[in-house]
Protein backbone atom coordinates (compact mmCIF):
# COMPACT_ATOMS: atom_id res chain seq x y z
CA UNK A 1 0.00 0.00 0.00
CA UNK A 2 1.17 3.51 -0.76
CA UNK A 3 -0.90 4.95 2.12
CA UNK A 4 0.37 3.19 5.24
CA UNK A 5 -2.28 4.87 7.41
CA UNK A 6 -5.10 2.87 5.77
CA UNK A 7 -6.43 0.17 8.10
CA UNK A 8 -9.03 -2.52 7.45
CA UNK A 9 -11.15 -3.99 10.23
CA UNK A 10 -14.13 -6.34 10.06
CA UNK A 11 -17.50 -4.93 11.12
CA UNK A 12 -19.16 -8.25 11.72
CA UNK A 13 -19.49 -10.94 9.07
CA UNK A 14 -20.76 -8.77 6.23
CA UNK A 15 -18.86 -5.48 6.36
CA UNK A 16 -15.33 -4.10 6.37
CA UNK A 17 -14.44 -0.65 7.72
CA UNK A 18 -11.44 1.10 6.20
CA UNK A 19 -10.04 3.80 8.46
CA UNK A 20 -8.20 6.60 6.64
CA UNK A 21 -6.84 8.64 9.54
CA UNK A 22 -7.40 9.77 13.08
CA UNK A 23 -8.22 13.44 12.63
CA UNK A 24 -11.36 14.95 11.13
CA UNK A 25 -10.26 17.25 8.32
CA UNK A 26 -11.84 18.45 5.07
CA UNK A 27 -8.93 16.85 3.21
CA UNK A 28 -9.48 13.42 4.78
CA UNK A 29 -13.19 13.65 4.01
CA UNK A 30 -12.43 14.40 0.33
CA UNK A 31 -10.10 11.40 0.24
CA UNK A 32 -12.84 9.18 1.69
CA UNK A 33 -15.46 10.48 -0.76
CA UNK A 34 -13.06 9.90 -3.68
CA UNK A 35 -12.46 6.34 -2.48
CA UNK A 36 -16.23 5.74 -2.21
CA UNK A 37 -16.63 6.97 -5.78
CA UNK A 38 -13.86 4.64 -6.99
CA UNK A 39 -15.41 1.70 -5.14
CA UNK A 40 -18.65 2.29 -7.06
CA UNK A 41 -16.72 2.58 -10.33
CA UNK A 42 -14.62 -0.55 -9.62
CA UNK A 43 -17.80 -2.68 -9.37
CA UNK A 44 -16.18 -5.30 -7.14
CA UNK A 45 -18.32 -8.43 -6.97
CA UNK A 46 -20.62 -9.16 -3.98
CA UNK A 47 -20.66 -5.56 -2.72
CA UNK A 48 -23.99 -4.26 -1.42
CA UNK A 49 -23.30 -0.74 -0.11
CA UNK A 50 -20.52 1.77 0.49
CA UNK A 51 -21.06 4.08 3.47
CA UNK A 52 -18.55 6.94 3.81
CA UNK A 53 -18.08 8.71 7.17
CA UNK A 54 -15.67 11.19 8.83
CA UNK A 55 -12.60 9.00 9.35
CA UNK A 56 -13.58 5.82 7.59
CA UNK A 57 -15.73 4.21 4.99
CA UNK A 58 -17.53 0.90 5.34
CA UNK A 59 -18.21 -1.58 2.59
CA UNK A 60 -21.09 -4.03 3.08
CA UNK A 61 -20.86 -7.32 1.20
CA UNK A 62 -22.63 -10.64 0.75
CA UNK A 63 -20.64 -13.03 2.96
CA UNK A 64 -22.31 -16.04 1.37
CA UNK A 65 -20.05 -15.62 -1.66
CA UNK A 66 -16.77 -14.20 -0.36
CA UNK A 67 -14.69 -13.84 2.80
CA UNK A 68 -13.44 -10.96 4.91
CA UNK A 69 -9.82 -11.50 3.86
CA UNK A 70 -10.69 -11.48 0.16
CA UNK A 71 -12.92 -8.39 0.31
CA UNK A 72 -10.60 -6.43 2.62
CA UNK A 73 -7.69 -6.92 0.22
CA UNK A 74 -9.65 -5.72 -2.81
CA UNK A 75 -11.25 -2.78 -1.02
CA UNK A 76 -7.89 -1.65 0.39
CA UNK A 77 -6.41 -1.73 -3.12
CA UNK A 78 -9.10 0.62 -4.42
CA UNK A 79 -8.93 2.95 -1.41
CA UNK A 80 -5.16 3.13 -1.73
CA UNK A 81 -5.16 4.28 -5.35
CA UNK A 82 -8.66 5.52 -6.16
CA UNK A 83 -7.60 7.21 -9.41
CA UNK A 84 -6.69 3.83 -10.94
CA UNK A 85 -10.29 2.62 -10.63
CA UNK A 86 -12.38 5.70 -11.46
CA UNK A 87 -11.81 6.72 -15.06
CA UNK A 88 -14.06 9.76 -14.77
CA UNK A 89 -13.62 12.34 -12.06
CA UNK A 90 -16.38 12.34 -9.52
CA UNK A 91 -19.20 14.54 -10.79
CA UNK A 92 -19.67 17.55 -8.56
CA UNK A 93 -23.32 17.74 -7.67
CA UNK A 94 -24.58 21.08 -6.41
CA UNK A 95 -27.95 21.62 -4.79
CA UNK A 96 -29.70 24.91 -4.15
CA UNK A 97 -32.31 24.56 -1.42
CA UNK A 98 -34.89 27.34 -1.02
CA UNK A 99 -35.60 28.13 2.63
CA UNK A 100 -38.30 30.17 4.30
CA UNK A 101 -36.40 31.55 7.30
CA UNK A 102 -38.99 31.73 10.09
CA UNK A 103 -38.00 28.78 12.27
CA UNK A 104 -39.15 28.62 15.87
CA UNK A 105 -35.59 29.06 17.16
CA UNK A 106 -34.51 31.82 14.76
CA UNK A 107 -35.02 34.64 17.27
CA UNK A 108 -33.32 32.65 20.05
CA UNK A 109 -30.36 31.90 17.75
CA UNK A 110 -30.06 35.63 16.99
CA UNK A 111 -30.06 36.42 20.71
CA UNK A 112 -27.57 33.67 21.57
CA UNK A 113 -25.15 34.66 18.80
CA UNK A 114 -25.54 38.41 19.32
CA UNK A 115 -26.52 38.88 15.68
CA UNK A 116 -29.66 40.26 14.11
CA UNK A 117 -32.10 37.82 12.50
CA UNK A 118 -31.08 39.23 9.10
CA UNK A 119 -27.41 38.58 9.86
CA UNK A 120 -28.13 34.99 10.93
CA UNK A 121 -29.92 34.36 7.62
CA UNK A 122 -27.21 36.14 5.62
CA UNK A 123 -24.46 34.05 7.25
CA UNK A 124 -26.39 30.81 6.77
CA UNK A 125 -27.01 31.47 3.05
CA UNK A 126 -23.55 32.86 2.30
CA UNK A 127 -21.68 29.56 2.40
CA UNK A 128 -21.48 26.46 0.25
CA UNK A 129 -21.68 23.38 2.50
CA UNK A 130 -20.29 19.90 1.97
CA UNK A 131 -22.36 16.79 2.71
CA UNK A 132 -20.14 15.03 5.29
CA UNK A 133 -22.27 11.92 5.67
CA UNK A 134 -25.83 10.64 5.84
CA UNK A 135 -27.38 8.84 8.77
CA UNK A 136 -29.37 9.31 12.00
CA UNK A 137 -32.58 8.80 10.00
CA UNK A 138 -32.99 8.07 6.26
CA UNK A 139 -31.95 11.06 4.16
CA UNK A 140 -30.51 13.10 7.04
CA UNK A 141 -27.34 14.78 5.70
CA UNK A 142 -24.80 16.41 7.99
CA UNK A 143 -23.55 19.58 6.25
CA UNK A 144 -20.32 21.43 7.08
CA UNK A 145 -19.14 23.93 7.89
CA UNK A 146 -21.27 26.53 9.55
CA UNK A 147 -20.00 30.09 9.97
CA UNK A 148 -18.19 30.21 13.35
CA UNK A 149 -20.45 33.02 14.58
CA UNK A 150 -23.50 30.71 14.21
CA UNK A 151 -22.08 27.75 16.10
CA UNK A 152 -24.14 26.87 19.19
CA UNK A 153 -24.34 23.65 21.22
CA UNK A 154 -27.42 21.47 20.70
CA UNK A 155 -30.55 22.36 22.64
CA UNK A 156 -30.45 21.03 26.21
CA UNK A 157 -33.93 19.56 25.73
CA UNK A 158 -34.40 17.77 22.41
CA UNK A 159 -37.88 18.18 20.92
CA UNK A 160 -39.94 14.99 20.64
CA UNK A 161 -41.02 15.91 17.11
CA UNK A 162 -39.30 18.13 14.57
CA UNK A 163 -41.34 18.44 11.36
CA UNK A 164 -39.90 17.23 8.05
CA UNK A 165 -38.39 20.10 6.04
CA UNK A 166 -37.07 21.93 9.11
CA UNK A 167 -33.71 23.59 8.44
CA UNK A 168 -31.59 23.49 11.56
CA UNK A 169 -28.13 24.19 12.95
CA UNK A 170 -26.03 22.71 15.78
CA UNK A 171 -22.32 23.04 16.55
CA UNK A 172 -20.42 23.34 13.25
CA UNK A 173 -23.14 21.73 11.12
CA UNK A 174 -26.46 22.43 9.46
CA UNK A 175 -29.09 20.01 8.15
CA UNK A 176 -32.61 19.59 6.85
CA UNK A 177 -34.82 17.12 8.74
CA UNK A 178 -36.03 14.66 6.07
CA UNK A 179 -38.76 13.04 8.21
CA UNK A 180 -40.73 13.98 11.32
CA UNK A 181 -38.34 12.85 14.06
CA UNK A 182 -37.16 13.84 17.51
CA UNK A 183 -34.36 16.38 17.29
CA UNK A 184 -32.14 18.65 19.36
CA UNK A 185 -30.95 21.12 16.71
CA UNK A 186 -31.97 24.80 16.49
CA UNK A 187 -34.67 25.24 13.86
CA UNK A 188 -34.16 28.38 11.81
CA UNK A 189 -36.29 27.75 8.72
CA UNK A 190 -38.27 25.43 6.54
CA UNK A 191 -37.96 24.10 2.99
CA UNK A 192 -40.45 22.44 0.62
CA UNK A 193 -37.62 20.44 -0.98
CA UNK A 194 -38.20 16.72 -0.46
CA UNK A 195 -34.98 15.42 1.11
CA UNK A 196 -36.06 11.78 1.27
CA UNK A 197 -38.56 9.86 -0.82
CA UNK A 198 -38.59 6.05 -0.53
CA UNK A 199 -40.21 5.86 -4.00
CA UNK A 200 -37.08 7.46 -5.51
CA UNK A 201 -33.81 5.70 -6.36
CA UNK A 202 -31.64 6.69 -4.61
CA UNK A 203 -34.17 7.82 -2.00
CA UNK A 204 -32.01 10.57 -0.44
CA UNK A 205 -31.66 13.82 -2.39
CA UNK A 206 -28.13 14.37 -1.09
CA UNK A 207 -25.09 12.14 -1.34
CA UNK A 208 -21.91 12.32 0.74
CA UNK A 209 -19.51 14.73 -0.99
CA UNK A 210 -22.22 16.87 -2.65
CA UNK A 211 -22.29 20.65 -2.28
CA UNK A 212 -25.34 22.45 -0.86
CA UNK A 213 -26.33 26.11 -0.78
CA UNK A 214 -29.41 27.64 0.84
CA UNK A 215 -31.40 30.47 -0.72
CA UNK A 216 -33.83 32.71 1.15
CA UNK A 217 -37.43 32.71 -0.08
CA UNK A 218 -40.44 34.42 1.43
CA UNK B 1 -55.95 -12.75 0.75
CA UNK B 2 -55.55 -13.06 4.51
CA UNK B 3 -57.40 -10.83 6.96
CA UNK B 4 -56.37 -9.80 10.46
CA UNK B 5 -59.37 -10.67 12.62
CA UNK B 6 -57.70 -9.94 15.98
CA UNK B 7 -54.44 -8.00 15.92
CA UNK B 8 -51.64 -8.74 18.39
CA UNK B 9 -49.93 -5.67 19.92
CA UNK B 10 -47.17 -5.94 17.29
CA UNK B 11 -47.62 -7.27 13.76
CA UNK B 12 -45.76 -6.16 10.62
CA UNK B 13 -44.85 -7.38 7.14
CA UNK B 14 -41.13 -8.23 6.84
CA UNK B 15 -38.82 -9.88 4.33
CA UNK B 16 -35.03 -10.06 3.99
CA UNK B 17 -34.71 -6.27 4.13
CA UNK B 18 -33.08 -3.46 2.14
CA UNK B 19 -29.47 -4.14 1.34
CA UNK B 20 -28.58 -1.34 -1.06
CA UNK B 21 -29.74 1.93 0.51
CA UNK B 22 -27.47 2.34 3.53
CA UNK B 23 -25.63 5.21 1.81
CA UNK B 24 -28.96 7.10 1.88
CA UNK B 25 -29.24 6.38 5.60
CA UNK B 26 -31.80 3.58 5.21
CA UNK B 27 -31.20 0.71 7.66
CA UNK B 28 -31.41 -2.84 6.27
CA UNK B 29 -34.43 -3.69 8.42
CA UNK B 30 -36.17 -6.91 7.50
CA UNK B 31 -37.06 -9.82 9.81
CA UNK B 32 -35.17 -9.38 13.09
CA UNK B 33 -34.78 -13.19 13.14
CA UNK B 34 -34.10 -13.60 9.46
CA UNK B 35 -33.30 -17.30 9.76
CA UNK B 36 -36.76 -18.03 11.18
CA UNK B 37 -38.61 -16.18 8.41
CA UNK B 38 -36.45 -17.79 5.73
CA UNK B 39 -36.95 -21.30 7.10
CA UNK B 40 -40.71 -20.70 7.44
CA UNK B 41 -40.72 -19.55 3.79
CA UNK B 42 -38.95 -22.73 2.68
CA UNK B 43 -41.52 -24.84 4.59
CA UNK B 44 -44.38 -22.93 2.92
CA UNK B 45 -42.84 -23.62 -0.49
CA UNK B 46 -41.65 -20.02 -0.99
CA UNK B 47 -38.40 -18.43 -2.06
CA UNK B 48 -36.57 -17.72 1.22
CA UNK B 49 -36.71 -13.94 0.61
CA UNK B 50 -40.52 -13.80 0.34
CA UNK B 51 -42.42 -11.46 2.69
CA UNK B 52 -44.18 -12.88 5.75
CA UNK B 53 -45.63 -11.61 9.00
CA UNK B 54 -43.55 -10.77 12.07
CA UNK B 55 -45.63 -11.19 15.20
CA UNK B 56 -44.87 -10.28 18.86
CA UNK B 57 -46.12 -9.32 22.31
CA UNK B 58 -49.29 -11.36 22.42
CA UNK B 59 -52.04 -13.33 20.79
CA UNK B 60 -54.30 -12.65 17.85
CA UNK B 61 -56.04 -14.24 14.88
CA UNK B 62 -55.95 -14.17 11.12
CA UNK B 63 -58.38 -15.63 8.61
CA UNK B 64 -57.41 -17.28 5.33
CA UNK B 65 -59.77 -15.98 2.63
CA UNK B 66 -58.44 -18.59 0.22
CA UNK B 67 -56.92 -22.07 0.43
CA UNK B 68 -53.33 -21.57 1.55
CA UNK B 69 -50.20 -23.35 2.69
CA UNK B 70 -48.35 -21.79 5.59
CA UNK B 71 -45.65 -22.35 8.18
CA UNK B 72 -44.83 -20.84 11.58
CA UNK B 73 -41.31 -20.34 12.89
CA UNK B 74 -39.24 -18.42 15.42
CA UNK B 75 -40.79 -17.89 18.86
CA UNK B 76 -42.64 -20.78 20.47
CA UNK B 77 -46.34 -20.17 20.42
CA UNK B 78 -49.60 -21.86 21.24
CA UNK B 79 -51.14 -21.87 17.76
CA UNK B 80 -54.50 -23.29 16.66
CA UNK B 81 -55.89 -23.63 13.13
CA UNK B 82 -59.68 -23.99 13.25
CA UNK B 83 -59.63 -26.11 16.39
CA UNK B 84 -56.46 -28.12 15.76
CA UNK B 85 -52.97 -27.41 17.11
CA UNK B 86 -50.63 -25.91 14.50
CA UNK B 87 -47.06 -27.17 15.00
CA UNK B 88 -44.05 -24.89 14.45
CA UNK B 89 -41.55 -25.34 11.58
CA UNK B 90 -44.14 -27.46 9.77
CA UNK B 91 -45.98 -27.25 6.44
CA UNK B 92 -49.69 -26.76 7.16
CA UNK B 93 -52.60 -26.62 4.69
CA UNK B 94 -55.42 -24.18 5.46
CA UNK B 95 -58.83 -24.06 3.80
CA UNK B 96 -60.53 -20.87 2.74
CA UNK B 97 -62.32 -19.54 5.84
CA UNK B 98 -59.95 -21.21 8.34
CA UNK B 99 -58.86 -19.08 11.26
CA UNK B 100 -55.35 -19.26 12.70
CA UNK B 101 -55.20 -18.18 16.34
CA UNK B 102 -52.04 -17.56 18.30
CA UNK B 103 -53.15 -17.84 21.91
CA UNK B 104 -49.86 -16.69 23.34
CA UNK B 105 -46.16 -16.62 22.73
CA UNK B 106 -44.67 -19.02 25.27
CA UNK B 107 -40.96 -18.68 24.59
CA UNK B 108 -38.84 -16.38 22.49
CA UNK B 109 -40.00 -13.07 21.15
CA UNK B 110 -40.78 -12.88 17.40
CA UNK B 111 -43.01 -15.38 15.62
CA UNK B 112 -43.05 -15.64 11.82
CA UNK B 113 -45.90 -16.66 9.58
CA UNK B 114 -44.98 -17.50 5.99
CA UNK B 115 -47.80 -18.05 3.51
CA UNK B 116 -47.22 -19.76 0.16
CA UNK B 117 -46.92 -17.04 -2.49
CA UNK B 118 -45.72 -14.51 0.09
CA UNK B 119 -47.42 -11.32 1.31
CA UNK B 120 -47.76 -9.25 -1.83
CA UNK B 121 -47.30 -5.63 -0.75
CA UNK B 122 -45.38 -3.18 -2.99
CA UNK B 123 -41.60 -3.35 -3.21
CA UNK B 124 -40.02 -0.20 -1.76
CA UNK B 125 -36.27 0.11 -2.30
CA UNK B 126 -36.11 -3.56 -3.20
CA UNK B 127 -37.97 -4.86 -0.16
CA UNK B 128 -41.46 -5.38 1.26
CA UNK B 129 -40.28 -4.83 4.86
CA UNK B 130 -42.08 -2.39 7.11
CA UNK B 131 -39.79 0.36 8.41
CA UNK B 132 -41.90 1.85 11.19
CA UNK B 133 -39.66 4.85 12.07
CA UNK B 134 -39.81 6.03 8.44
CA UNK B 135 -43.47 5.01 7.97
CA UNK B 136 -42.77 3.21 4.69
CA UNK B 137 -42.69 -0.34 3.38
CA UNK B 138 -44.92 -3.27 4.34
CA UNK B 139 -48.62 -2.45 4.58
CA UNK B 140 -48.95 1.36 4.33
CA UNK B 141 -45.76 1.75 6.39
CA UNK B 142 -47.52 0.78 9.61
CA UNK B 143 -48.36 -2.05 11.99
CA UNK B 144 -51.26 -4.27 11.00
CA UNK B 145 -54.63 -3.70 12.62
CA UNK B 146 -57.87 -5.61 12.91
CA UNK B 147 -59.68 -5.67 9.57
CA UNK B 148 -56.57 -5.24 7.41
CA UNK B 149 -56.61 -7.55 4.38
CA UNK B 150 -53.31 -8.51 2.82
CA UNK B 151 -52.92 -9.79 -0.74
CA UNK B 152 -51.03 -13.05 -1.10
CA UNK B 153 -48.89 -13.66 -4.20
CA UNK B 154 -49.28 -16.52 -6.63
CA UNK B 155 -47.71 -19.82 -5.56
CA UNK B 156 -44.44 -20.25 -7.42
CA UNK B 157 -44.14 -24.03 -7.10
CA UNK B 158 -45.59 -27.07 -5.41
CA UNK B 159 -45.29 -26.65 -1.61
CA UNK B 160 -44.17 -29.60 0.55
CA UNK B 161 -46.87 -32.06 1.67
CA UNK B 162 -48.87 -31.37 4.81
CA UNK B 163 -46.89 -32.20 7.96
CA UNK B 164 -43.47 -31.77 6.36
CA UNK B 165 -41.18 -30.31 9.00
CA UNK B 166 -37.62 -29.25 9.56
CA UNK B 167 -35.25 -31.42 11.59
CA UNK B 168 -34.44 -29.68 14.87
CA UNK B 169 -30.69 -29.92 14.29
CA UNK B 170 -31.00 -27.63 11.26
CA UNK B 171 -32.39 -24.81 13.43
CA UNK B 172 -30.41 -22.36 15.62
CA UNK B 173 -30.09 -23.46 19.25
CA UNK B 174 -32.49 -20.84 20.49
CA UNK B 175 -32.56 -22.21 24.03
CA UNK B 176 -28.86 -21.57 24.68
CA UNK B 177 -28.09 -18.10 25.89
CA UNK B 178 -24.65 -18.16 24.25
CA UNK B 179 -24.04 -15.42 21.69
CA UNK B 180 -20.74 -15.41 19.81
CA UNK B 181 -19.09 -12.09 19.01
CA UNK B 182 -16.12 -10.81 16.99
CA UNK B 183 -13.95 -7.83 17.87
CA UNK B 184 -15.58 -4.55 16.84
CA UNK B 185 -13.97 -1.63 15.02
CA UNK B 186 -13.12 0.00 18.39
CA UNK B 187 -12.20 -3.18 20.28
CA UNK B 188 -8.68 -1.89 20.96
CA UNK B 189 -9.96 1.18 22.83
CA UNK B 190 -11.25 -1.03 25.62
CA UNK B 191 -9.08 -2.34 28.46
CA UNK B 192 -8.42 -5.99 29.11
CA UNK B 193 -10.62 -5.76 32.18
CA UNK B 194 -13.49 -4.35 30.13
CA UNK B 195 -13.11 -7.30 27.77
CA UNK B 196 -13.09 -9.75 30.67
CA UNK B 197 -16.27 -8.16 32.00
CA UNK B 198 -17.98 -8.43 28.61
CA UNK B 199 -17.06 -12.06 28.04
CA UNK B 200 -17.22 -13.41 31.59
CA UNK B 201 -20.34 -11.86 33.07
CA UNK B 202 -23.99 -12.39 32.33
CA UNK B 203 -26.13 -9.75 30.66
CA UNK B 204 -29.88 -9.42 30.78
CA UNK B 205 -31.96 -7.94 27.95
CA UNK B 206 -33.60 -4.80 29.33
CA UNK B 207 -37.18 -3.65 28.82
CA UNK B 208 -35.72 -0.81 26.72
CA UNK B 209 -35.27 -3.01 23.68
CA UNK B 210 -36.99 -3.12 20.32
CA UNK B 211 -36.21 -3.58 16.62
CA UNK B 212 -33.74 -0.69 16.85
CA UNK B 213 -31.58 -2.17 19.58
CA UNK B 214 -31.43 -4.28 22.72
CA UNK B 215 -30.12 -2.49 25.78
CA UNK B 216 -28.28 -4.90 28.08
CA UNK B 217 -28.18 -4.81 31.86
CA UNK B 218 -25.33 -6.23 33.91
CA UNK B 219 -21.80 -5.05 34.56
CA UNK B 220 -21.06 -1.62 33.07
CA UNK B 221 -17.93 -1.29 30.90
CA UNK B 222 -15.89 1.83 31.20
CA UNK B 223 -16.00 3.68 27.91
CA UNK B 224 -12.64 5.38 27.49
CA UNK B 225 -13.55 7.20 24.30
CA UNK B 226 -16.89 8.85 25.04
CA UNK B 227 -18.31 9.64 21.66
CA UNK B 228 -16.33 9.30 18.41
CA UNK B 229 -16.82 10.76 14.93
CA UNK B 230 -19.78 8.83 13.47
CA UNK B 231 -19.18 5.85 11.23
CA UNK B 232 -21.22 2.96 9.86
CA UNK B 233 -22.82 0.41 12.18
CA UNK B 234 -24.57 -2.84 11.37
CA UNK B 235 -27.19 -4.99 13.09
CA UNK B 236 -25.38 -6.91 15.81
CA UNK B 237 -22.94 -4.07 16.59
CA UNK B 238 -22.43 -3.85 20.35
CA UNK B 239 -21.87 -0.22 21.20
CA UNK B 240 -20.95 1.22 24.56
CA UNK B 241 -22.64 4.54 25.35
CA UNK B 242 -21.60 6.90 28.15
CA UNK B 243 -23.35 4.92 30.90
CA UNK B 244 -21.27 1.82 30.07
CA UNK B 245 -24.22 -0.52 29.48
CA UNK B 246 -23.94 -2.23 26.10
CA UNK B 247 -26.55 -1.77 23.37
CA UNK B 248 -26.77 -4.43 20.67
CA UNK B 249 -28.02 -2.71 17.53
CA UNK B 250 -30.76 -4.58 15.67
CA UNK B 251 -32.44 -4.53 12.24
CA UNK B 252 -33.85 -0.97 12.31
CA UNK B 253 -30.84 0.74 13.95
CA UNK B 254 -29.51 3.92 12.30
CA UNK B 255 -26.86 3.25 9.65
CA UNK B 256 -24.22 5.39 11.39
CA UNK B 257 -23.41 6.11 15.02
CA UNK B 258 -20.80 7.68 17.24
CA UNK B 259 -20.59 5.32 20.21
CA UNK B 260 -17.55 3.02 20.21
CA UNK B 261 -18.30 -0.48 18.97
CA UNK B 262 -16.52 -2.99 21.17
CA UNK B 263 -17.83 -6.07 19.37
CA UNK B 264 -20.24 -7.38 16.76
CA UNK B 265 -22.57 -10.37 17.21
CA UNK B 266 -21.83 -13.26 14.86
CA UNK B 267 -24.59 -13.23 12.20
CA UNK B 268 -25.20 -16.92 12.80
CA UNK B 269 -26.18 -16.08 16.39
CA UNK B 270 -28.20 -12.95 15.67
CA UNK B 271 -31.44 -15.02 15.69
CA UNK B 272 -30.58 -16.29 19.19
CA UNK B 273 -30.13 -12.73 20.47
CA UNK B 274 -33.19 -11.45 18.57
CA UNK B 275 -35.41 -14.04 20.27
CA UNK B 276 -34.36 -12.94 23.78
CA UNK B 277 -37.16 -11.17 25.66
CA UNK B 278 -36.67 -8.52 28.35
CA UNK B 279 -35.40 -10.34 31.45
CA UNK B 280 -33.68 -13.14 29.51
CA UNK B 281 -29.97 -13.67 30.16
CA UNK B 282 -27.16 -14.03 27.63
CA UNK B 283 -23.43 -14.62 27.68
CA UNK B 284 -20.94 -13.50 25.08
CA UNK B 285 -18.13 -15.67 23.71
CA UNK B 286 -15.38 -14.14 21.60
CA UNK B 287 -14.46 -15.82 18.31
CA UNK B 288 -12.38 -14.78 15.29
CA UNK B 289 -13.86 -13.36 12.09
CA UNK B 290 -12.87 -16.58 10.29
CA UNK B 291 -14.79 -18.69 12.83
CA UNK B 292 -17.73 -16.34 12.66
CA UNK B 293 -17.92 -16.43 8.86
CA UNK B 294 -17.62 -20.24 8.95
CA UNK B 295 -20.54 -20.38 11.39
CA UNK B 296 -22.55 -18.14 9.05
CA UNK B 297 -21.76 -20.43 6.11
CA UNK B 298 -22.96 -23.42 8.16
CA UNK B 299 -26.18 -21.57 9.05
CA UNK B 300 -26.70 -20.70 5.37
CA UNK B 301 -26.10 -24.29 4.34
CA UNK B 302 -28.58 -25.56 6.99
CA UNK B 303 -31.18 -23.23 5.50
CA UNK B 304 -30.31 -24.49 2.06
CA UNK B 305 -30.77 -28.07 3.30
CA UNK B 306 -34.24 -27.23 4.65
CA UNK B 307 -35.14 -25.68 1.26
CA UNK B 308 -33.78 -28.67 -0.65
CA UNK B 309 -35.60 -31.24 1.51
CA UNK B 310 -38.80 -29.20 1.26
CA UNK B 311 -38.71 -28.97 -2.51
CA UNK B 312 -37.72 -32.63 -2.91
CA UNK B 313 -40.60 -33.75 -0.66
CA UNK B 314 -43.09 -31.89 -2.85
CA UNK B 315 -42.32 -33.98 -5.92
Amino acid sequence: LTSPQLRAHPLGDSAVTITFGTERTAKLLRQIHAAAHSLHAAKLPHIEDVVPAYLALTVFYDARHTSYAEIAKKVLEVCDQPARFAHDARETREHLIPVHYAGMDLEAVAVATGLSVGEVVERHTRRAYTVDLLGFVPGFAYLSELDTSLQLPRRAEPRPRVPAGSVAIAAAQTAVYPLDTPGGWHIIGRTQTVMFDPAREPPALLRAGDTVRFRRVT
Amino acid sequence: VITITRAPPYLTVQDSGRRHSRASGVPPGGAIDLFALRAANALAGNHIDAAGLEWALGGGSITFEQDAVFSLGGARAHAILSGKAAAPWTTIYARSGDELTIEQISGGRFLYLAVSGGIDVPLILGSRSTYLPGRFGGYLGRMLKRGDSLPVGAQTGQPPPSGFHSAADLLPRYETGIVHITRGTHADLFSESAWRTLTESEYVVSAASDRTGYKLEGAALSNPAGSLPSEASCPGSIQIPGDGFPIALMADAPTVGGYPKIAVVAEADLPILAQRSPGDAIRFELITIEQSQRALKRRTSDLHTISQLASRSSR
